[in-house]
């Protein structure tokens, strides 16, 4: 590298001194939460900042946009999925404290292998390089193994993660194994030169149509979508609930930029031979994630089958995007990405919010009377659950209406009426939770509530701009229309 | 005096023949370390397969791979292993592996999948990959410092994090009052 790369990867250097900066706090002041949050908060402004300000230079032709020889490329996909990745961080560690305190576990560790995580998901998001990806990958996953397994007194927790440990490590090796092989065709592990030289080939052939197949399934259990879903409900519910917000949407959201960087990118002159996979998967996968959320009693499991749904309506977009020149689907689903984001940690953190005392479980009788008792929070959580169910004006509602045009827009409408009566069905499982905040009685005392000062502006900013994107999506469906230009040949 | 290129009375090149024996040993030795009902043994099963495959790398040309495989699969993480195995292991637990209770189904997946890849390795044309090129560690050392800076910084990081994790999760919580 020279020096003339340091503006691009700047995002990145800030990332990983704000984890180490943390580190460093807690190594000052041992066991006190407030300096290390302070210096997460604020390093992570400083991130976002780095981010629009490389993002500027890039824009403006002062710096190329390419690091390291071309295995980096900040390009507005880059700039847009790594501030949503900030976003998603900053909120995890505002949530953190409250619960995380009262149970005795370190705030420091669990803020700085966040922010470690969010600097493998940057590192995915600007990837074009096959082997960047794949480390960049096990960077973003491997924090998440160990954040599954942080109250490690707990048999549930531990369980969890060692469960999340294990499928996540094999997936990575069928995906690295996809990699190889899509090398082995191609002789370059460089994405353009990837979509180049599977450009000028004429079909698929057997070791191509092989190493899609295992790309696919390692993708697909990143990303938690049916067939490849077992390790999500235990993982999801074991771990401590403010890290099961985060996996729930950051690592998600990072396999969902290696599905741009992969399929979109690397694989694109071949997409009619993995869409139709895509579609059948989506269909599967928000089906499958749906009807078993039904029958859950435990809101953090129904959460989990839930984002398994979600899962599903975002791959619609993948399905679709090809068919439509404009790109619809692309769009629709980093506009869904971020709706997502918001409302899902919401919700999570509500849960958290009720389980301040150790030992509260998250059974939905937790939630009987919630809307009398503590009127703001029965609110918020009704709120996030109406954009989870995607009921206007709320951000959910848009990203679903997006998902559906694209897919009627791209010839598609089947997938369109999938996405509709999933959500229908979802509406049951969403709406019985509101139903129990306010039309039960609580049985036995209530479980207390926490009310700390950072929860409730995490709960704040996700509950604005659930609200804020659902009133006026305009500004982030132009965002994410740049966004997704970038990766659609000219 | 030189080695023959071929070996004498059979006819083979020594490649060849090398190649079997290894891939054999490989073979033979993963299938000990998942068939073996002692784990202490199918861990050292393990250090022969891995031994094996440093063998192949040296037939394929890459020396400074198969140094790798030998230092850090064999020397480290092989004995990695066996200690955690030893320290982990008490007299109530379980002796036996009890996850072999599918094996049939899991034999059925792995011959079905044996056919697959071979069929599909057999069946493609493989272009200029598939010519054995000699790697030099210089070759290596200039591609890991110019074009693959990125991967191998990001490793360090990988790695950093990882610390920071195993050590959060092994270490003895401090006695509160």
């Amino acid at each position: 590298m020279t020096w003339t790369d340091f503006p691009i990867i700047a995002p990145l250097v800030a990332a990983l001194l704000v984890a180490v900066a943390i580190i460093g706090v807690d190594m000052i002041a041992p066991g006190r939460s407030r300096p290390a949050i302070a210096v997460a908060l604020v390093g992570l402004g400083i991130v976002a900042i780095a981010i629009v300000w490389t993002d500027q230079l890039v824009r403006t032709g002062q710096a190329s946009g390419v690091a390291f020889g071309g295995a980096y490329t900040v390009d507005p996909l880059a700039t847009y999925l790594d501030l949503v990745f900030v976003a998603i961080v900053a909120l995890t560690v505002l949530f953190g404290p409250d619960y995380l305190g009262a149970r005795d576990l370190p705030v420091a560790e669990y803020a700085a292998v966040l922010v470690f995580a969010m600097s493998g998901a940057m590192l995915i998001a600007g990837s074009s390089d096959l082997l960047v990806l794949f480390v960049a990958l096990e960077l973003m996953v491997l924090p998440g193994y160990l954040l599954a397994g942080f109250a490690k007194h707990d048999a549930l927790s531990t369980e969890g993660a060692i469960k999340y440990f294990l499928l996540g490590s094999f997936s990575s090796a069928i995906l690295l194994f996809g990699l190889a092989y899509i090398w082995g065709i191609t002789g370059t592990t460089r994405i353009d030169g990837v979509a180049a030289a599977l450009a000028s080939a004429h079909g698929v052939s057997p070791a191509l149509a092989l190493g899609m197949a295992l790309l696919t399934t390692g993708v697909a259990f990143k990303l938690a979508a049916v067939p490849f879903h077992y390790w999500t409900p235990d993982a999801y519910q074991g771990s401590p609930t403010p890290v099961t917000g985060f996996l729930s949407v950051g690592p998600k959201v990072g396999a969902i930029a290696i599905v741009l960087r992969l399929f979109v990118e690397a694989l694109g002159p071949v997409h009619v031979d993995w869409m139709p996979v895509l579609a059948v998967l989506a269909v599967l996968t928000m089906t499958l994630g749906n009807l078993v959320a039904v029958s859950q009693t435990n809101v953090k499991r129904m959460l989990a089958y839930s984002s398994i749904a979600h899962t599903g309506y975002i791959l619609v977009g993948f399905a679709v995007y090809a068919n439509d020149p404009s790109g619809e689907g692309l769009t629709a689903v980093l506009f869904y990405a971020v709706a997502y984001a918001f409302m899902n940690l919401g919700a999570f953190a509500v849960v958290a919010a009720l389980q301040k005392r150790p030992g509260v479980t998250s059974q939905l009788d937790t939630f009987a009377g919630l809307g009398r008792r503590e009127p703001l929070l029965g609110l918020l959580m009704t709120l996030f659950l109406l954009s989870l169910t995607g009921i206007p004006p709320t951000a959910g509602f848009f990203a679903k209406a997006l998902i559906i045009l694209s897919a009627v827009q791209a010839g598609a409408p089947i997938l369109g009426l999938a996405v509709v009566l999933n959500a229908i069905v979802a509406a049951f499982y969403y709406l019985r939770v509101v139903v129990y905040m306010y039309m039960r009685e609580p049985q036995g005392e209530p479980a207390a509530v926490s009310h700390g000062a950072l929860l409730r502006v995490g709960l704040a900013i996700a509950a604005a701009m659930t609200i804020l994107i659902g009133l006026l999506p305009g500004p982030l469906i132009d965002a994410a229309t740049t966004a997704a230009r970038s990766l659609l040949p000219v | 005096m030189s080695i023959p290129e071929t070996i004498p009375i059979i006819g083979a090149s020594w490649d060849d023949v090398l190649f079997v024996l290894f891939a054999a040993v490989m073979l033979g030795s993963a299938l000990l370390v998942v068939t073996l009902r002692d784990i202490i043994r199918s861990g050292l099963a393990m250090i022969v397969c891995f031994g094996s495959l440093a063998g192949l790398y040296v037939l394929l040309g890459s020396p400074i791979l198969a140094a790798a495989q030998v230092l850090v699969y064999i020397g480290a993480i092989s004995v990695l292993v066996l200690f955690a195995i030893m320290l982990t292991q008490t007299k109530a637990g379980p002796a036996r592996l009890v996850f072999q209770t599918q094996w049939w189904a899991a034999a059925l997946a792995a011959v079905v999948l044996v056919v697959i890849f071979a069929a599909v390795v057999a069946a493609t044309d493989w272009g200029a990959v598939a010519v054995r090129v000699q790697s030099t560690t210089d070759a290596v050392a200039r591609l890991l410092f110019s074009d693959y800076t990125l991967p191998f910084e990001a490793v360090s990081v990988l790695l950093l994090a990882a610390v920071i994790g195993g050590i959060f999760l092994a270490k003895r919580d401090e006695v509160r009052d």
